[in-house]
């Protein structure tokens, strides 16, 4: 089982479209798969069309009184299963902080699904907080999506230096650039120069298309509505530069 | 949480049509897709896919085709290969995952096919509020069976599947079904799953008459004598000519085992019968049989030489294509079959002219006891300088005793009849090891000088040769071996479970 966390501490960046996209990717060459919406706004469970509600809320489930696998749902979509969401995760940070050990509490939660899944994609809010330690204490990848701005330029930095200084050296931060638009000459040579100053940075471009939006009018991942396009190739090429890292990517 | 039941069966008067607007006005369902499909079961003729608890189907439509393997008991799916068509041997298939999951059980076993149905299927969605699938249908209209619905679970909606199956049986007073449309199909062809065994398995009541209790065992050998001759001929796999020939041979030995219970007429007409019969096929299962060890042949011989043995294999090919066409010949032939008839009428006739008043339980104690004693007194004259013919002379004895004790093993508690059995077919298995390498090197030779009349290479005939000696090596390993294997056979303990077994009832 390999953890892989989609993540940026700025909200509005096609994470969760990355989390939903690949996880249906990975489902359909036959990984079992995994969703958890850890997000209170829920944009995952939407995607899937599952109700964002978990009984008990995160207390209980931090808590451990709750087990994982009756809160799971299976989606529309062959060896892909759902975590909702809950509207009481805005507390998450406030739940973790109560309980002891938080930052290796997710881990933990996670064990018994071991030999599930294949693959969990945490789907994280965006803010660096517990939360994130806990979800970075817990993942073998941490998948970042980069808008070609300087702003992002700078959030990458943050977020590299936040991952270094809490010594998790077995995590691999993979960032690769969302929201592209391949119009906008500024874009382009940001990208380059991003990219030169941090080879790290995967090569597939998630374009900024209206194929993605239509996701939340049509409920469901990319590629349960389109076999062809841009976007579609742009996913498929994201995870098959992310998989090599998961294949090579020592056990936690 | 109860189980769902989730494969049910449409009453005669409810059609597909009424069934999914009946469900539409209580379940919100999208028709997801609807095509006309043909499904077709394999199984080897004897069961082995179903013996491990395997179904294999090939589905096919407009749109697919593709294998599926699953479980028997609970209709599982294990694995889903797309394949165009079925080949006819597990080691043909071309993907990896089937030959591996196949081959093990399969083996030199063909793969048949055991019913092809049409029909029509249809699969559905049933969608909550969000237009979230909730469950799946899978709807099987048949054209000659009853129609099935399967009923698929999505994990987190058990609630969704428990109503939805209590309302298909409660008001659409459709009927579970716990066994796979594959019974059903064969129902109605008159047979059932695992209808055919070469293994004889009578439970005879032990006060029986011995001369009618042994016409069951006849007519259950002439059974399998007759299911195995068109595909013997046929030459569909080598087991059916093996199955046919250990029916002819348990027959043989019946029939001298069981003098005293037929004529003398009866009894020479027919071994003499089946002795022909036996020998008449004796030739091509000796060639499935070189054929069949041919590349363990190979591979016990060096690397570099194993290819040079290639022309053998081809040479043996040859010669078994001629003895397969002599066979079906003679299959065919009036020789064959008009005492084979007779047989059969002689079995459904009463034997008036036996004198015979001992009972099934009294003559098989007496009759194998008799043959146990045989086999003792042979096996303690043999020693290290015993001549070879001795040992194959202990081996058709202990033959003959396996059979009486397999004939009539149900009169016995299952576990010592289990435990005699052990001890005796592993002293069958070292005689085997110690005389079919023996006859297989004698037979390799023989070979070599029919090949040498021939264009073959000059490094064939050394292969062969060092191929002689690794079977002679094996041939005298096992006699080496032979003391030992024996002094187990004969340990106080098998002793007295064979006296207990056999003379207390007397």
């Amino acid at each position: 089982m390999k953890i892989i966390a989609t993540y940026t501490i700025k909200g509005g960046v096609g994470k969760t479209a990355t989390t939903v996209n690949l996880a249906f990717l990975a489902a359909a060459s036959g990984y079992k798969t995994l969703v958890w919406d850890l997000d209170p706004q829920a944009a995952s469970s939407y995607y899937f069309r599952i109700k964002p509600k978990i009984k008990g809320g995160s207390k209980e489930l931090i808590a451990g009184k709750t087990e994982l696998d009756p809160l799971i749902k299976g989606t529309d979509f062959d060896n892909l299963h759902l975590l909702p969401a809950d509207f009481s995760f805005r507390n998450l940070d406030l739940v973790l902080d109560a309980g002891k050990k938080p930052t290796q509490r997710l881990q933990k939660l996670l064990q018994p699904l071991e030999k599930e899944y294949d693959f969990i994609f945490l789907d994280c809010p965006p803010s660096i907080s517990l939360l994130s330690e806990a979800v970075f204490a817990a993942a073998d990848v941490v998948l970042s999506p980069v808008i070609p701005t300087t702003l992002s330029l700078r959030t990458l930095e943050q977020l590299k230096s936040f991952i270094s200084e809490s010594k998790l050296k077995k995590l691999k931060l993979l960032p690769f650039f969302s929201m592209v638009d391949g119009r906008k000459k500024l874009h382009i040579s940001l990208m380059e120069e991003m990219q030169a100053q941090h080879p790290e940075i995967l090569s597939a471009r998630i374009p900024c298309s209206s194929e993605i939006e239509q996701m939340g009018i049509k409920r469901m991942p990319l590629g349960g509505y389109a076999t062809k396009g841009r976007a579609i190739e742009a996913y498929q090429q994201l995870w098959q530069e992310v998989l090599p890292h998961l294949q090579s990517h020592q056990q936690k | 949480m109860a189980e769902i039941p989730v494969h049910f069966e449409l009453p005669s008067n409810l059609n597909i049509e009424k069934f999914i607007s009946r469900t539409a006005k209580k379940f919100p369902l999208q028709l997801t897709s609807q095509y006309y499909a043909v499904k077709t079961f394999y199984d080897s003729f004897d069961w082995r896919l179903y013996d491990a608890d395997l179904i294999c189907e090939l589905n096919q439509s407009k749109q697919f085709s593709y294998l599926n393997l699953s479980n028997y008991s609970n209709e599982q799916l294990i694995s889903r290969v797309d394949l165009e068509n079925m080949p006819v041997f597990a080691s043909d298939f071309a993907s990896p995952v089937l030959v591996q999951q196949l081959l093990p059980l399969l083996e030199m076993r063909a793969m048949l096919q055991l019913s092809c149905l049409n029909l029509q299927c249809y699969h559905l969605n049933i969608l909550n509020n969000d237009e979230k699938t909730i469950a799946r249908l899978t709807i099987e209209e048949y054209e000659s069976l009853k129609h099935r619905v399967s009923l698929e679970l999505i994990k987190g909606y058990e609630k969704a599947a428990t109503q939805l199956s209590e309302f298909f049986l409660e008001s659409l007073e459709l009927k579970v079904v716990k066994k796979p449309v594959l019974v059903a199909a064969l129902k109605a062809q008159g047979r059932f799953p695992g209808d055919y065994s070469a293994k004889l398995d009578i439970n005879f009541d032990p006060n029986t008459p011995a001369h009618k209790a042994i016409k069951t065992i006849y007519k259950q050998l002439l059974q399998v004598i007759k299911l195995n001759e068109q595909d013997a001929i046929n030459a569909t796999d080598t087991e059916f000519l093996h199955d046919f020939r250990v029916a002819v041979r348990k027959t043989r030995a019946g029939l001298s085992q069981f003098k005293s219970l037929a004529s003398e007429e009866v009894s020479n007409r027919y071994s003499a019968y089946f002795a022909w019969l036996g020998q008449t096929t004796s030739l091509t299962r000796d060639l499935d049989v070189y054929l069949l060890n041919f590349e363990h042949y190979k591979a016990s011989l060096p690397v570099a030489m194993r290819d040079d043995l290639n022309p053998l294999g081809e040479f043996l090919q040859l010669k078994h294509k001629t003895a397969q066409q002599e066979l079906a010949a003679q299959l065919k032939s009036k020789q064959y079959l008009t005492p084979l008839i007779d047989w059969e009428h002689y079995l459904e006739k009463a034997d008036k002219s036996i004198d015979n008043k001992l009972s099934i339980q009294e003559f098989a104690n007496a009759r194998i006891w008799k043959i146990y004693q045989r086999v003792i007194k042979q096996g303690s004259t043999i020693n290290n300088q015993s001549p070879p013919v001795v040992l194959h002379d202990l081996r058709k004895s202990c033959k003959k005793l396996r059979y009486l004790i397999e004939f009539f093993q149900n009169l016995y508690p299952e576990t010592d009849i289990k435990s005699v059995l052990k001890a005796l077919k592993e002293l069958q298995e070292l005689l085997g090891d110690f005389q079919d390498s023996a006859v297989q090197e004698q037979a390799l030779l023989q070979f070599k000088t029919e090949m040498m009349a021939g264009d073959y290479p000059e490094q064939t005939f050394i292969a062969m040769e060092a191929l002689a000696q690794m079977l002679e090596a094996k041939s005298c390993q096992a006699r080496s071996h032979f003391s030992k294997q024996y002094a187990v056979f004969v340990a106080t303990r098998n002793r007295s479970l064979f006296k207990s077994l056999f003379v207390s009832k007397t």
